[in-house]
């Protein structure tokens, strides 16, 4: 207990369940995997995804493309969806058009 | 970590607790810490929480809602944490308690809302016997300052926002502009002028039922119409504003001034008319409107031809606020035109 102080006050803040995701672990080389381009339903995050993959198309053996959206940009992407969006992956890309 | 005894205050409330060593150390404690929106607060000590939960019979541990998409489960306990900072009295709590209650429901989208860069308030509209016990304005000046209970209600659930959900400008909120509510948007609806029933009767509760209706509004638009006498003359004054966000719009409140509403109940509409009037008269194309630089993210929710500002004329929440004189109304539009977010209202509850 602290000594010399007259007022308890209490912190007004909340815990967050779902904490800040960190960086997916990166793997050695592209080559050979699959890319998921996970946009999220605005203006130009498909086109954007797109010129990204193209560019690593040709620097890597990439075997495919895997496309998804998430169909509402103000709400979490369907749990369903990104489960089978990281079956069909090995490494993912997410762009915010807007 | 809380390391009071059980004959503290503090016992039976779970937050950890700070110690300062008076009320200024605490109110500079509170704005180091980023728990403030730029105001001082008033320090939340256990008594005063306390109080808090008991004038709304509330348990700390009460879950008031849930915020899904970050995880943020808001309690009474932190609920009345903010409302003690926010400067509210104790017999306000049940309206903040109601209001928190509403913007977690799934339908008014508060993840959405709070981290856009459209920037939308939260705007609290407060109907039945509460607004006059607890003397909340609905007369002049009423979107302006100098109401305590307006001020700190609407300036509660800001603070609830920011800090149990950590929503904060430029961290999780990503407005572009922002808005001048998010620093505190609470009104009654000026019931005695009324040329319909009160917004919380049109929605199923009884006339002697207090209840709070929670807006995700975008900056509201004023109208001035001071010579027309008639409701056709009043309501289309209102129609170019309509198509102030884009078109098709699904939800969007009008705040009739009684002036305005004056001229309406004299000459009989009701709610229906007004709202079918206003669907009628902006069914102009969105080719017109895209000319005029509206958005064009609303479009995708529109029917292809055919649709003017309005998606239905359900579309229209009308209520009547503001001071007696003056033909001053105003549009306030919704964020995503209403299409990802809808008002909701919740019923205050203040006895145990």
């Amino acid at each position: 207990m602290t000594t010399n102080t007259e007022l308890t006050v209490l912190d007004p803040t909340g815990k967050l369940s779902i904490a800040t995701a960190g960086m997916a672990e990166r793997p050695d080389s592209l080559a050979g995997k699959r890319i998921g381009l996970l946009a999220n339903d605005k203006l130009n995050a498909d086109r954007l995804l797109d010129a990204i993959y193209d560019v690593l198309a040709d620097r890597f053996e990439v075997v495919t493309a895997h496309r998804a959206n998430k169909g509402n940009a103000s709400r979490p992407a369907d749990p369903g969806v990104l489960k089978t969006f990281a079956s069909e992956v090995d490494v993912a890309l997410l762009a915010n058009g807007d | 970590m809380n390391s009071s005894g059980n004959g503290s205050p503090a016992a039976n409330l779970s937050s950890e607790q700070v110690q300062v060593s008076d009320a200024l150390a605490a109110i500079e404690t509170y704005f180091e810490r980023g728990w403030t929106d730029g105001l001082p607060v008033v320090p939340p000590t256990p008594e005063a929480v306390n109080g808090f939960l008991q004038a709304a019979h509330l348990e700390p541990d009460r879950i008031l809602g849930v915020e899904s998409t970050k995880g943020a489960v808001i309690t009474a306990e932190k609920a009345a944490i903010n409302a003690v900072m926010a400067g509210c009295r104790p017999e306000y709590m049940p309206v903040v308690a109601a209001a928190v209650e509403a913007i977690t429901e799934d339908q008014f989208n508060l993840h959405g809302i709070t981290v856009s860069t459209m920037g939308a308030g939260i705007l609290l509209v407060i109907n039945g016997p509460i607004a006059q016990q607890l003397g909340i304005n609905s007369a002049e000046s009423v979107f302006g300052p100098g109401n305590r209970a307006n001020a700190t209600i609407g300036r509660a659930v800001r603070l609830i926002v920011t800090n149990v959900i950590g929503t904060r400008a430029g961290e999780l909120d990503k407005a572009t502009l922002g808005h001048p509510g998010k620093y505190s948007w609470c009104i009654a609806e000026k019931q005695i002028r009324l040329p319909w029933e009160p917004l919380h009767v049109a929605r199923g509760f009884s006339a002697e039922d207090s209840a709070v209706t929670t807006f995700a509004g975008l900056s509201g638009i004023q109208v001035g119409e001071h010579e027309a006498n008639t409701p056709e003359g009043i309501l289309d004054s209102f129609v170019g504003r309509l198509y102030a966000v884009g078109q098709g719009m699904k939800e969007v409140l009008v705040v009739f001034c009684p002036e305005h509403a004056a001229y309406l109940k004299s000459a009989g509409w009701n709610r229906k008319q007004v709202c079918e009037y206003l669907y009628e008269s902006s069914k102009e194309p969105h080719s017109a409107v895209m000319s005029l630089g509206g958005v064009k993210e609303a479009l995708s929710d529109a029917p292809a031809t055919g649709v003017g500002a309005l998606a239905s004329p359900d579309a229209v929440v009308p209520i009547v606020a503001g001071g007696d004189g003056g033909g001053w109304s105003m549009v306030i539009p919704m964020w995503s035109t209403g299409a990802k977010t809808r008002s909701v209202t919740k019923r205050i509850i203040t006895a145990g």
